[in-house]
Parts: structure tokens; sequence; C-alpha cells
């Protein structure tokens, strides 16, 4: 616990279990390796994610906060800003200067000023309202703005594919 | 009168030609529709719009025990559906193509009570979060009542490394199994 990094993520993961937001819980996948986070994160109410749980796993850079970690959906996730590999792309998981396109505000990357908990709520929150600016996953993006029937089948199917239904 | 009469070779070259046209007739999906999408009928489309009748599969399989399915879907798949040519490849006994590696066929349901066994060919990558978690006991044994709330502190942190595990595994766990019942009432109630 020696480095200033895990020192971060285990205060992290104290704050987070002790006043866990709504319908997130995180923490590291065992404590020998504060570096490997899993995550769980509830389907906003009122889209068609609603009552599914989503899996992800989080990986932190030895020097993190200054650099973001990565997450990485471990299910069927059909999203705009999603890559088929479950990568989630999303601009606070960006570290600032790393923006091409400039699209996006620097207040919205990565800082160390952000947390594992911003995090999470962001990504709860792109379940809801996809970004459609940049999709990661052109095929969704596409079905989301054309289809949208057909998309919120998938995302319901995937829903009860995870909890095992 | 030599040159009159009709020899063999002459009829074979007439007759070959006669089952080429009528094969190019039956591969065409619609005369109407070939002159727009031509290109499309003609080149192999895999896994994209045309979509396998698994009632076809089943009576080519029928008439041709032999045949695998596989490659009878793959013939299919690549001629647009169309059963009397890959009928008609069997028939003259010249066998169907052995579909690459990558071709998943899209049905694979067949009354085959053997390959029903291995019929999920469309595998999810990832295992559902009852199977990860092993909590497959746990859904019929706890009904959402006899769970005694006061064991389940929603706040917690311990000082201990292995109690703070099973309090984050515990968490874990209890919000797979609300949501995974939820679902189901859900389901039962429509």
């Amino acid at each position: 616990m020696a480095n200033p990094a895990s020192k971060r993520l285990f205060k992290e993961y104290r704050g987070l279990s002790s006043d866990p937001p709504e319908g997130i819980t995180a923490g590291p996948v065992t404590e020998d390796d504060m570096f490997l986070w899993e995550a769980l994160i509830q389907g906003p109410e009122g889209t068609p994610f609603e009552g599914g749980i989503f899996p992800a796993e989080l990986k932190f850079p030895k020097d993190y906060p200054l650099a973001p970690p990565t997450m990485r959906f471990t299910c069927e996730m059909w999203h705009p800003n999603v890559y088929q590999n479950g990568t989630v792309c999303i601009s606070i998981l960006h570290p600032p200067g790393d923006d091409p396109n400039h699209y996006e505000h620097a207040s919205e990357r990565w800082s160390p000023i952000q947390s594992v908990e911003k995090i999470l709520i962001s990504v709860m929150s792109m379940l809801a309202e996809p970004n459609d600016e940049s999709p990661a996953n052109v095929d969704a993006a596409r079905m989301w703005r054309e289809r949208r029937k057909e998309y919120e089948r998938i995302v319901r199917e995937n829903v009860r594919k995870g909890l095992g239904l | 009168m030599a040159e009159q009469t009709v020899n063999i070779p002459q009829t074979l070259v007439f007759l070959i030609l006669f089952l080429l046209a009528i094969r190019w007739y039956f591969s065409k999906p619609t005369p109407g529709t070939t002159s727009s999408t031509g290109t499309r009928a003609t080149t192999p489309t895999i896994n994209r719009g045309v979509r396998i009748n698994p009632a076809q599969v089943e009576n080519v399989a029928q008439m041709f025990p032999n045949a695998s399915r596989r490659d009878i879907m793959w013939d299919l798949q690549r001629n647009g559906g169309n059963v009397t040519a890959t009928v008609e490849r069997l028939v003259e006994g010249r066998g169907l193509d052995t579909p690459p590696q990558s071709f998943q066929p899209p049905t694979l349901r067949t009354s085959n009570p053997i390959s029903r066994a291995t019929a999920p060919l469309s595998k999810p990558a990832h295992p559902d979060l009852i199977t990860r978690y092993n909590l497959s006991s746990k859904i019929s044994a706890e009904p959402s009542s006899s769970i005694p709330e006061s064991n389940v502190p929603k706040k917690a942190w311990s000082a201990d490394k292995n109690e703070r595990q099973q309090m984050l595994q515990r968490r874990r766990d209890d919000m797979i199994l609300a949501a995974r019942r939820k679902l189901e009432e859900k389901e039962k109630a429509r």
C-alpha cells in the first residue's frame, strides 16, 4: 500500500463501500491488486436498460490518478459508445489534451479530481443518453438513430440474458 | 445424308446447355428484380440478407441423409435459399461445397435430438451473472421476503480485509439477485 496510486484507490474503495451511490457496486477484484476493479452498474430507470445489471472491469494505470483507468463491460452491451469488445468510450475516461476532434470540453475529461464514482455515474447516464457524436459502435449508433425500436429490443434482450433468463 | 442425323455429342451439348439455362433461370430470385439488384443476387452474401428457412434445410436433409446440414445451409445461403438448385446439385452427384470455418449457420435448430444438444451455437461470449457468480442455488432458495434485512448492511466497511471482501461480494450478489427477482416478477405479471 506504499505507492500513492494504491493509497488513493483504497480511499476511493472505502468511500464507495461506506456510501455507495444508488445502483452501483464497485471494488477491487481482490485487495492484493488494487489496480483491477470490478463494478456492477444498474440500468437506469425509464430506459431499455432498466432492470439490468451490467458488470464491467476497470483497469487502473500505475500513475493513477494522473492518468484515467480503462473500463470494459464484461457482458453483452449494445450501445453507441461502447466498442464491440466492451470498452467504454466516454469523455471522462480520456486524458485532457488527448482530443484530436476537439468536441469534448476539457472539464468533461479526465483529471485527478475525478474519481471512480464519477466515472461510474457518468457511464450510467451514458446508458440513458448515448452520445451520437463519436460512436464507438457505428452499427449500434445507426440503429439507435434510425431504428430505435429494434435497438431497444436488443438492449432488453441483453438485460434478460445477463440475468440468466 | 449423314449430316442430318443427330449425333450423341450434339445431344449432350444441347442437354447441358438446357440444364444450365434452367438452373440459371431458377437461381434468380425473381425475374423482375434481377436487373436492379442483380449483383446482390449473384454474389454470395454471407450471413446477410438471406434468411435460411429451417424447414427447407430439413426437407433437403431428409432427402439426402448423407449430406451434412451445415453444407446444405451453406449452399442455400449462397444460392439465395433456392432449394431446387441445392437438390439438383445433390441429385447430379456433384456434392456440396464445404463451408468455410467462419460460416455460422444462423438457425441451427433441427428436430434431430443429437444435434439439439449442440444447438446453442450462438453461445454468448459472456456468461450471465447467475452463472458467473454461482448464484443459481440462491435464486430459488431465498425468496425476497426471507432475507433478514439486518444481515445485509447496505453501507459497510470493516477494518478486516477478508470481511471487507465478503461484504463486497455480498452486496454484489444481493444486487444481482434482487434484479433477477424483480425481472422475473415483471415477466410473470405480463
